[in-house]
């Protein structure tokens, strides 16, 4: 599309709007964890004192890096089951005839739907008896089941937009099936599988329900569930600034994902949105 | 979980309904084979939590007294049903913050999608700049703003009024509860038009242009028209997102100055009562109305239902 | 499964391989303290055992309602892992109703509450019997600025009085008080209450027994939130609000708890030098002021499996050294009578004298197992403060009497 002077100087103008709104609160956690404690309460947007302590206050705690620690291992360990699972049934939906599948879809959706603090207390109990509680498995599981739905939906979309007759034209040409999927269809389906495990990845970074209530130690707590347990200098005081300094921590991660993977991102969030 | 990402999911009608011939039972079987490790884990996993809180929300059963459990019917309802000051409190302000943030979240959502859609330089900053709020821990945002409007520490506190903390006054604290959750959302509900807006044909809108239509026309007479499936899918997702509102709240306010989402006052009922009966008949409740949101998209406004065979 | 239950079978088989020889592991459960006091007499404490037991910290959340969720959702799942608990002085009730906790002994529960603060052991004995044993206490005093005020005032009445005076002369008046909707603002109540001779809830815990005595509570909430002595965001002071505010020097009165001195001698050195203390206002004259008590008792878990050694490891955490070394590194009054007349306690705590005389005629919040639920309904219909008068009683009474019963649902 042609475009005039003014009309680049309004899309730009927009541009730097966008971007700046969604800058100022990271920002500002940013600003908040180098504050010195004792311009902490200053109100101000840019610290006037810069410090470090903050930082090197929590990770001097093992309250925080070994829930630093197991944040990284839960999620990227329940995304990799929770996309295994989920592109096996996707593969099925998208691909496959059999009664049920309506049933399936159905109630991926309702599981989705139903509100998850009140599934935490029958959750707890259960897991206390299997002996999961406070452990990795104890939070992959539930993070990989509801992570089931997303990733169900997404995959299935992708799924549906892989051309399947390739397969067959590259069994035509003599290659065994086991061939014909690794050289064709897998690398069609590399892009969908892998937007998706950026957006489970996502999920269970950002789950606080779970976190807060399947944990009780430094052996499984996430850092979301950690927040909690920051200590001011006393009983009443806020931790602040050491909030600040993790918020921060747990979000570099995203912003990493997020600067790498944007495009497709953008595209597992769009597929089959609209796509009949 | 936060719907995230779900889409409309494209499924797959696979082929014409024939007589079944070995060849449709392997495929049957090969179907059931991949599904049951997803169906088991949800059965387990989901399932049971679920029905063990249908089942509770029949008992008296309150932590604090174990010895008073007992089946007492719809009484847990209907003790919620006729709390005004409360459930019907609780349920104005969500139905309140979804119907707003969702409105907003359109609105804005819609001129980000325009502005990435027509970005001319720097479409990657763009990008990431939008994705971040989106994938940003909720807590850690919540923790952002929550700092913002305290008196004292944050840049945002004078604002709304000099003396005052702005969190601990209702008509004060809902606006910022909703600025938060739109913050956070409008990405999500942008991408998704996005998609939508990539489907308006260039030429259509050219035409329109050669025919004189004036901006404003031509988004409301060509662009909305095409986008009208994504913006259903869109409102859908968003809107059973936004009613079970929980994190936002939990940080800013604890629900206090009747802030209250339901989601906030189910977890009073089940983490500071204790009544576990109280408490899984109001996540029925819960259920039940996001249920319903989800059937009047559907239903009403014909949006996509996930698993519907989409003919268009 | 069956790799489970080899698991256990091999953990059973040591830990009772371990049991003739090694210490048994206590596990206690407490919240974050940030001094390193808890680690210090916890580490002494298992060494003085002789090899009995190793006490393990498990450090609970920050906010008190998170303390009781991460507990209460273990015990209801009879954990036998809980062997010692921090209970604040509000949970007895309600963990000793459901079967959590476990009774003290009658021998040695008379040995905890021998030189005891009297209000301290009736926060930790429910029907009669001692369920968890005293740790620390805290109770607020009135602070005030030297430099504005002269003579402290005695009464509410006369307060609010001075502090109107102040603000005509335009210097700093404020009152700060806890306000905001939440437990600090029920402990208020509950002192105004008892300094007027009342009480909330029956001493069973089955009635409701606001009365007059209500009245002059509310008619002196009432009279501060609608003054010029009240701070404009009464309704959304915290503790910690109330003392950056002082700080702030925008206040001639504050009420609250004994760290605001430390941390005004850090943070301001221009108004620590003004600042002093004295007992909390009474609300009727010539009648002792009763001031909420705070703090946390220690019980033992019904469910754990090592009791006799958990009810030992109580009694060395509370032993006179362990409180002094609490209350000096830590900043927590101790419960043990004797220990306030210890010079090493008393040079950590100037102010010693006035905790001392609020402590001995303290008062409790309500007893009984559904006191969360009663503290919400306190707050929620007493909010904003602005908004109380006497006319709130009937309100108050029937919500109180629905928590009471578990009736109805919790704001």
């Amino acid at each position: 599309m042609n475009t005039t002077p003014r009309q680049r100087i309004g899309w730009g103008s927009a541009n730097v709007i966008v971007v700046l709104i969604a800058a100022i609160p990271v920002l500002w956690l940013v600003s908040l964890s180098f504050k010195d404690p004792s311009t902490i309460t200053d109100g101000s947007y840019y610290p006037h004192k810069w410090t470090w302590d903050n930082y090197s206050g929590i990770f001097d705690q093992p309250l925080f890096t070994h829930a630093l620690v197991n944040s990284i291992a839960i999620a990227l360990i329940s995304t990799f089951f929770g996309v295994v699972l989920g592109a096996m049934a996707a593969y099925a939906i998208a691909r496959l005839n059999f009664p049920g599948k309506r049933l399936l879809v159905a109630s991926a959706l309702l599981i989705a739907m139903f509100p998850p603090i009140s599934l935490v207390n029958p959750m707890f109990n259960l897991w206390r008896t299997l002996g999961i509680f406070d452990t990795w498995v104890g939070l992959i599981i539930p993070y990989m089941t509801f992570s089931l739905p997303l990733s169900i939906y997404t995959l299935s979309a992708f799924f549906r937009e892989i051309p399947w007759e390739l397969e067959r034209a590259a069994a035509l040409d003599g290659a065994t099936p086991l061939q014909a999927f690794r050289r064709v269809i897998i690398p069609l389906a590399a892009p969908g599988v892998f937007t998706t495990a950026i957006l489970v990845f996502l999920y269970c970074w950002n789950d606080f329900v779970f976190a807060i209530s399947l944990t009780s130690t430094n052996n499984a707590r996430t850092v979301p569930a950690a927040l909690a347990f920051f200590t001011g200098a006393s009983q009443f005081e806020q931790p602040t600034g050491s909030i600040a300094a993790a918020a921060v921590v747990i979000t570099i991660p995203v912003v990493i994902v997020v600067l790498l993977f944007q495009r497709r991102i953008v595209a597992g969030l769009t597929a089959g949105a609209v796509k009949g | 979980m936060r719907l995230g990402a779900v889409a409309d999911p494209a499924i797959g009608t696979g082929r014409p309904r024939r007589a079944l011939t070995e060849r449709n039972r392997a495929e049957r079987r090969l179907a059931w084979m991949l599904c049951a490790p997803a169906v088991a884990v949800m059965a387990l996993v989901a399932i049971y939590p679920i029905v063990y809180a249908i089942y509770l929300s029949f008992q008296r059963y309150d932590l604090r007294f174990p010895g008073d459990k007992s089946w007492i019917g719809i009484d847990n309802y209907t003790t919620i049903l006729s709390s005004t000051d409360l459930w019907w409190q609780a349920f104005g302000v969500t139905v309140l913050i979804t119907v707003v943030s969702v409105a907003i979240e359109l609105a804005l959502g819609m001129a980000v999608a325009i502005v990435m859609h027509r970005a001319i330089f720097g479409r990657g900053v763009i990008r990431t700049s939008v994705l971040v709020p989106y994938g940003i821990v909720t807590v850690a945002a919540a923790f952002s703003w929550q700092y913002a409007w305290t008196p004292g520490t944050g840049y945002l506190a004078g604002l709304l009024s000099s003396t005052a903390a702005p969190l601990t006054h209702q008509w004060q604290a809902i606006p910022i509860i909703i600025l938060a959750e739109v913050w956070k959302t409008t990405p999500f509900m942008a991408l998704l038009l996005l998609a939508g807006l990539s489907l308006v044909p260039e030429e259509l809108l050219r035409a329109a242009k050669v025919d004189g239509a004036t901006a404003w026309q031509r988004f409301w007479r060509v662009m909305v028209p095409v986008m009208k499936p994504a913006i259903l899918v869109a409102l859908l997702f968003r809107t059973l997102d936004a009613f079970r509102i929980f994190d936002n709240i939990y940080i800013l306010t604890q629900g206090s100055q009747n802030t209250r989402s339901v989601s906030i006052l189910d977890y009073d009922q089940l983490f500071t009562a204790l009544n576990l009966g109280v408490g899984s008949a109001m996540s029925v409740l819960i259920f039940l109305a996001t249920a319903l949101i989800a059937f009047g998209y559907i239903k009403g406004f014909g949006a996509a239902a996930p698993g519907q065979e989409v003919n268009r | 499964m069956a790799l489970a239950a080899l698991a256990l079978a091999t953990a059973a088989g040591c830990g009772s391989g371990q049991s003739s020889s090694g210490p048994v592991t206590l596990n206690w459960y407490i919240f974050p303290e940030f001094s390193g006091a808890f680690v210090k007499s916890a580490a002494a404490c298992s060494q003085g055992s002789n090899g009995a037991y190793e006490i393990k910290i498990q450090t609970l959340p920050n906010a008190a309602d998170g303390q009781r969720q991460q507990m209460v959702r273990r015990l209801a799942a009879d954990d036998s892992s809980l062997d010692i608990l921090g209970l604040d002085v509000t949970w007895t009730p309600e963990f000793a109703e459901a079967g959590w906790i476990t009774p003290w002994p009658d021998d040695v529960a008379k040995r905890v509450e021998n030189d005891t603060l009297r209000s301290m052991v009736d926060t930790a004995t429910w029907k009669g019997r001692l369920y968890s044993a005293p740790f620390n206490t805290n109770t607020q005093l009135l602070w005030y600025r030297k430099d504005l005020v002269p003579n402290p005032p005695t009464t509410w009445k006369q307060m609010i009085s001075m502090a109107e005076d102040l603000a005509k002369q335009g210097k700093p008046h404020y009152i700060e008080i806890q306000g905001a909707q939440y437990e600090g603002y029920t402990v208020w109540f509950n002192t105004l209450v008892s300094s007027a001779g009342g009480q909330i809830v029956s001493d069973d815990g089955q009635r409701v027994t606001l009365d007059q005595s209500a009245v002059q509570a509310l008619d002196t909430i009432h009279e501060l939130a609608n003054s010029t002595a009240a701070d404009p965001s009464i309704g959304n002071q915290m503790e910690d609000q109330t003392r950056l505010q002082f700080e702030a020097g925008r206040a001639a009165f504050e009420l609250n708890y004994p760290y605001v001195y430390p941390s005004a001698k850090a943070d301001v050195p221009d108004i620590f030098k003004n600042m002093a203390w004295t007992v909390y206002p009474t609300v009727k004259e010539g009648v002792p002021t009763h001031v909420t008590i705070g703090g946390i008792d220690l019980a033992v878990g019904a469910f754990s499996k090592h009791k006799q050694q958990a009810f030992d490891a109580i009694q060395c955490l509370r032993s006179p050294q362990n409180e002094i070394q609490n209350a000096v590194l830590g900043g927590l009054p101790p419960v043990l009578e004797s220990v306030y007349s210890d010079p090493k306690f008393q040079k950590a705590y100037p102010m010693w004298k006035a905790i001392f005389t609020t402590l001995k005629q303290a008062s409790v919040r309500p007893k009984t197992p559904a006191y969360q639920s009663v503290s919400l309904q306190i707050s929620y219909t007493l909010s904003p403060p602005s908004s109380v008068s006497a006319k709130k009683l009937g309100t108050l009474r029937s919500r109180i009497e629905d928590a009471i019963n578990s009736k109805g649902l919790v704001p």
